[in-house]
């Protein structure tokens, strides 16, 4: 079996992993857009954009994640994905999809899909959840995520500078996750929103708390010895960078 | 008015008509026959008076019988004309008729309707005027009876056919009655169709077969309306995703002016608010179509404490009272679809509340109440209609309308009342 690199290191830290990724999506518009999100930063990023493509990709080459689009011009996605689980891949795979419906969810879900996202989505989310997918898939074990001197234990949801357990509300602690895995980007806060509230629940004054929990977050880290790493961007959104 | 009461009205009166100008009919005819008979008889009198005076020379001897009085008066002139006419018949009492009415009349004298025939003759030189009175109360009496026995039958038969009328027009139109029915129960987003009624009247069979036809039709236009929504709905999320993207591509790009941030920020919010309605109109049409019925048992005093904390910061934010009493209280539906149900309730009575307010949720048993201040004047019922909002509300205005629509879905009511400052939202299950 062609396993993927990182199951031959017993212990890596999230933020030198270099993520392979096959972007399965017919509409050239978002294709384009995801590719270039997550190829910057050194990523390797492989494109289909047709059923017959993506399963001639699929054969040939393993990848960490592969975002797959269940409705494409000449096949059903989910075959895709049937393909890999009768092979015995172990790729992570998620589902996007414009039908948001929960039949749909759960069939790809207990097909073995790794997550599900339904378009549209902020590109800051998809990487997110690819990050986490990357993340359950390769740590087997080891649940430290590893920023500079932050240090995360995702399973008891634990965060530490140098050592010093920081006391993190839910929401910032969600807050947090979402900027390393987007780290170097800039996230608006439509994202932040939606991220930490979801759909159901749509007031006007989320921003102000979004505001209130990233100040929250950088007054504890700060206080803890790290250093600033959140800048605000223009209004429109933070950004989480080492600069 | 029912058909059938019209029907029997129009029946009745004609019948009625029909009846009283038959009767006079009769009664004139039997009447005319019976004096005619009388006339003759009568004249057979006259007849044998003219005989016997023709061989006898002389006037007979008067007797009185029963119903039958013979006068003779002498005349001078010849201005006697033959004649019958309708006059009194007095009749004289005797004991053997005593008996028999006694009982009836005081009097032993009786006028009784009578029937005179005038004639003269000759005996010798005198001339006589003849008076024969014959009583016609028997002739009456037969025609009472005839009249009386017309009438009970004439009563039989409109009894009779009343009563036909009501058994057999009832059941006649029973399919009618079928076909109104399902008219009524008829909903068309339902996929119970309307049943052909089963008749072998044409006229029903035909209405049936219109009605049908009609419902048939009027379920395909509503049904591609439907799958119209859905596919335009569906082909709108890919190119919003597209947009999505690309602003968040754009936003990676360095350097903005304040400017060009504020547009960005008004694309994001824009973006968004155009997801958040095609989301809700697709959720919309899903529930419509009975899509998201899987259903499962839900703890909903446990949800409602979940969502509430969901909302915890925005309801601190806004200093709202939040008062919980909740009973146990289990419910069968779909998670998903009262999830969004309870986070609509508690966004509204958030975001139409002021700085300070208060909001109130009970549970019990029967229902679940989400009270909250806000305006001081009642709402009216159009907060359910699509796309109904108040003018400074940033939601889609789709909120309550599918809330309602997912109550509808569960056979739950949703109702909106104003009490006491407090606009509250029932739930009865």
């Amino acid at each position: 079996m062609n396993n993927p690199k990182y199951l031959q290191q017993s212990v890596r830290t999230f933020e030198h992993s270099v993520m392979k990724i096959l972007i399965i999506e017919d509409e050239a518009g978002l294709r384009e857009s995801i590719e270039e999100y997550f190829t910057d930063e050194g990523n390797i990023c492989e494109i289909a954009d047709n059923y017959t493509t993506a399963l001639s990709k699929i054969s040939l080459y393993r990848y960490d994640c592969i975002l797959l689009d269940i409705t494409l011009p000449d096949g059903n996605g989910i075959n895709i994905l049937k393909k890999l689980k009768e092979s015995n891949h172990t790729d992570g795979v998620l589902i996007i999809s414009a039908r948001n419906s929960l039949d749909d969810r759960l069939d790809g879900l207990n097909l073995g899909a790794d997550d599900y996202l339904v378009k549209p989505f902020h590109l800051s989310e998809l990487k997110a959840r690819v990050s986490a997918i990357i993340r359950r898939k390769s740590f087997n074990g080891s649940n430290l995520l590893i920023f500079n001197e932050i240090t995360i234990d995702l399973l008891a949801k634990e965060v530490k500078v140098a050592n010093v357990p920081i006391k993190f509300t839910r929401k910032e602690y969600a807050l947090l996750l979402y900027f390393i895995a987007n780290k170097g980007k800039v996230v608006s806060k439509n994202a932040i929103a939606e991220h930490l509230w979801g759909d159901g629940i749509d007031m006007a004054n989320n921003f102000d708390f979004i505001y209130s929990h990233i100040k929250n977050i950088r007054k504890k880290l700060i206080e803890a010895g790290s250093a600033d790493y959140i800048q605000a961007a223009y209004g429109m959104g933070y950004k989480f960078s080492e600069s | 008015m029912k058909l059938l009461t019209r029907y029997n009205q129009v029946n009745i009166i004609s019948t009625t008509v029909i009846f009283i100008i038959t009767g006079l009919i009769y009664y004139q005819t039997i009447s005319w026959i019976l004096t005619n008979q009388k006339d003759k008889s009568l004249a057979v009198e006259e007849d044998e008076i003219f005989e016997y005076v023709h061989l006898n020379n002389k006037l007979p001897h008067i007797f009185q019988s029963e119903d039958q009085q013979i006068t003779f008066k002498e005349v001078k002139n010849d201005s006697v004309k033959r004649q019958f006419i309708d006059t009194e018949y007095l009749k004289k009492w005797d004991n053997n008729n005593f008996h028999k009415h006694h009982h009836k009349h005081k009097n032993r004298d009786e006028k009784e309707p009578g029937r005179e025939l005038i004639s003269f003759i000759k005996v010798g030189d005198k001339l006589y005027q003849i008076q024969i009175i014959e009583s016609k109360v028997e002739t009456e009496d037969l025609i009472r009876i005839i009249f009386i026995i017309t009438f009970v039958v004439t009563l039989l038969l409109i009894l009779v056919l009343l009563l036909t009328n009501r058994l057999i027009l009832g059941r006649i139109w029973r399919p009618f009655y079928n076909i109104v029915n399902q008219i009524k129960q008829f909903s068309i987003a339902e996929p119970k169709e309307i049943q052909q009624p089963d008749t072998d009247i044409e006229e029903f069979s035909e209405l049936g077969t219109a009605v049908t036809l009609m419902a048939t039709k009027a379920k395909n236009d509503y049904t591609n309306l439907k799958t119209f929504t859905e596919n335009a709905s569906h082909e709108l999320l890919t190119p919003i995703a597209v947009i999505n993207s690309k602003l968040d591509t754009l936003l990676q790009t360095e350097n903005f002016s304040e400017v060009q941030s504020k547009i960005l920020n008004d694309l994001y919010g824009a973006v968004s608010r155009l997801n958040k309605l095609n989301n809700s109109l697709l959720l919309l049409v899903k529930i419509e179509n009975h899509l998201l019925n899987k259903s499962q048992r839900i703890n909903l005093k446990a949800l409602i404490e979940e969502t509430a904390i969901q909302f915890e910061e925005i309801i601190a934010d806004k200093a709202l009272k939040l008062n919980q009493t909740l009973k146990e209280k289990e419910i069968v539906a779909n998670h998903y679809l009262i999830e969004i149900l309870l986070n609509n309730l508690f966004t509204n009575a958030i975001r139409h509340n002021y700085k300070g307010g208060e909001i109130q949720i009970t549970l019990n048993a029967e229902n679940l109440i989400i009270k909250n201040t806000g305006i001081d004047e009642p709402l009216d019922d159009s907060v359910f209609v699509r796309f109904n909002k108040s003018a400074n509300s940033e939601g889609s205005g789709l909120g309550l309308t599918i809330s309602r629509q997912i109550c509808e879905n569960f056979k739950f009511t949703l109702n909106y009342g104003f009490e006491n400052g407090f606009h509250c939202f029932i739930i009865n299950f």
